[in-house]
């Protein structure tokens, strides 16, 4: 398994052989404040990297996630449509949002350390 | 970042870890564990809020003729004792700020949106009023909850609904913006630490703007800015009720003639199923009525979203479209309150 790596618009991924896991970092979880609702894509569904793959609605503002790379939908975290609170306990881990088969491998997200100074 | 004004709570904010943002001028706590812990302690225990960033301005009560013309609602015979909930207007009617008038036997205090401070300053002074800002030598803590009054009485007298009282140099009344019971104090800052141990004694914690603000959306009431401002009146604000001035008043012909007419617009209470949250600008359709949302959240009592819309006109159905980000969704108008 790859390190977790981060995107200057907030999501980590990990990649996993062809499979990629996607979710928001602390950071953006901390900024967005309490999240409410998340609206996951279907399964099966192919996105091009940038594309917004998740909706995040939380008390202080709403926010999307974007795909890190061309992807395919293999499943999501539906466990978030009742407890959508998980992202803010456990962003990184518990909090994932999807997983997807990498259709472009692009693994060009910064790490955590390059990531850290980006959000200082 | 350093432009920004604190209050003197601001290193106590800071100590419990409290998200700070800033908020008309000044940097005020957000949250401190999280906006919907905060509002379910308000709505089921209590809770305490520092909203000393809004203005307190002392008036004259022999000034109360020149104030009365300046307001929609009836002050002359206010009591000595009481609280008034009311609406600075326009000449056309438009809210210049919506506030709070604490009457005591001694003492006349305005308290006015942190935002509008100003405004209101250089409308009493257009108006030849006299006024002393005292927002600086005091602070305002509003204490709410259902269990608010109850912790409070071991030390306070506690005065009827929308009563003020006042005790040695701590001046206070039976109001809030929470849609629960509650008290606001304006205390002066060499008391406040004091004051705020006292709180944490009776485990009276604080909370942040954010809860502030679902509270008050949930309890149905106008934040300035969103559904009362310099273009919309507050009878188009659904706050009819407080125009109670009999005597002349700017905006009163306007004002009354929205009243006679109904030809103006409408502020409505919405309701939303769905898991998208309809937020402040977003575009409404009533029928062949447009509008647009000034407040929309989640109501963490009632698990979906909810807020106001400003139609143009009075919508004909209770049926709503949002356009969410181009996606089209259906809501429903309500008249009653959001919560029983």
């Amino acid at each position: 398994m790859s390190d977790t790596k981060y995107l200057k618009t907030h999501e980590w991924y990990k990649i996993e052989g062809n499979t990629i896991t996607v979710g928001i970092s602390d950071f953006a979880q901390g900024e967005l404040g309490d999240i409410v609702f998340v609206t996951l894509p279907q399964v099966g569904e192919e996105f091009s990297k940038g594309d917004a793959m998740v909706e995040v609605e939380a008390t202080k503002t709403v926010a999307e996630a974007y795909a890190p790379m061309n992807c395919k939908i293999l499943e999501v975290n539906s466990s978030l449509d009742v407890e959508p609170e998980i992202i803010n306990n456990d962003p990184v881990g518990q909090g994932w949002m999807v997983k997807a088969e990498i259709l472009d491998l692009d693994d060009s997200g910064m790490t955590y350390s390059e990531y850290e100074s980006f959000i200082s | 970042m350093s432009d920004l004004k604190t209050t003197k709570l601001f290193a106590y904010h800071n100590s419990k870890n409290a998200k700070i943002i800033n908020f008309a001028g000044w940097s005020m706590p957000f949250s401190y564990e999280g906006t919907l812990k905060e509002h379910n302690e308000i709505r089921n225990n209590s809770g305490f809020f520092d909203v000393s960033h809004m203005g307190r301005i002392e008036l004259k009560y022999e000034q109360i003729q020149e104030i009365s013309s300046l307001i929609c609602s009836e002050i002359v015979s206010l009591p000595d004792d009481k609280a008034l909930y009311t609406i600075f207007t326009h000449e056309n009617g438009n809210a210049i700020d919506d506030v709070i008038f604490w009457k005591f036997k001694n003492r006349f205090i305005l308290i006015c949106n942190a935002s509008n401070t100003q405004k209101i300053e250089n409308h009493l002074e257009v108006n030849s009023i006299s006024f002393k800002n005292i927002t600086s030598e005091t602070s305002l803590i509003a204490v709410q909850g259902p269990n608010a009054i109850n912790k409070l009485s071991q030390k306070y007298t506690i005065p009827e609904s929308f009563h003020t009282f006042s005790d040695d140099d701590i001046f206070y009344a039976r109001t809030g913006y929470t849609g629960e019971d509650g008290i606001e104090f304006m205390i002066p800052n060499q008391d406040l630490d004091d004051f705020v141990n006292y709180l944490e004694t009776l485990d009276i914690k604080p909370c942040g703007l954010g809860a502030r603000d679902t509270l008050r959306l949930e309890a149905s009431l106008p934040l300035y800015g969103f559904e009362l401002t310099d273009s919309i009146s507050p009878v188009e604000a659904g706050l009819k009720w407080t125009v109670t001035n009999t005597s002349n008043y700017k905006g009163k012909s306007v004002i009354e003639n929205q009243i006679l007419t109904g030809e103006r617009k409408y502020l409505k209470k919405f309701i939303f199923k769905g898991k998208q949250i309809p937020r402040t600008g977003t575009k409404a359709i009533s029928g062949n009525v447009n509008g647009v949302v000034t407040s929309g959240n989640i109501s963490p009592v009632l698990g979906h979203p909810i807020g106001f819309v400003l139609f143009d006109s009075k919508p004909p159905s209770d049926l709503v479209e949002f356009d969410i980000r181009g996606n089209l969704v259906e809501g429903n108008l309500i008249n009653k309150r959001f919560l029983n």
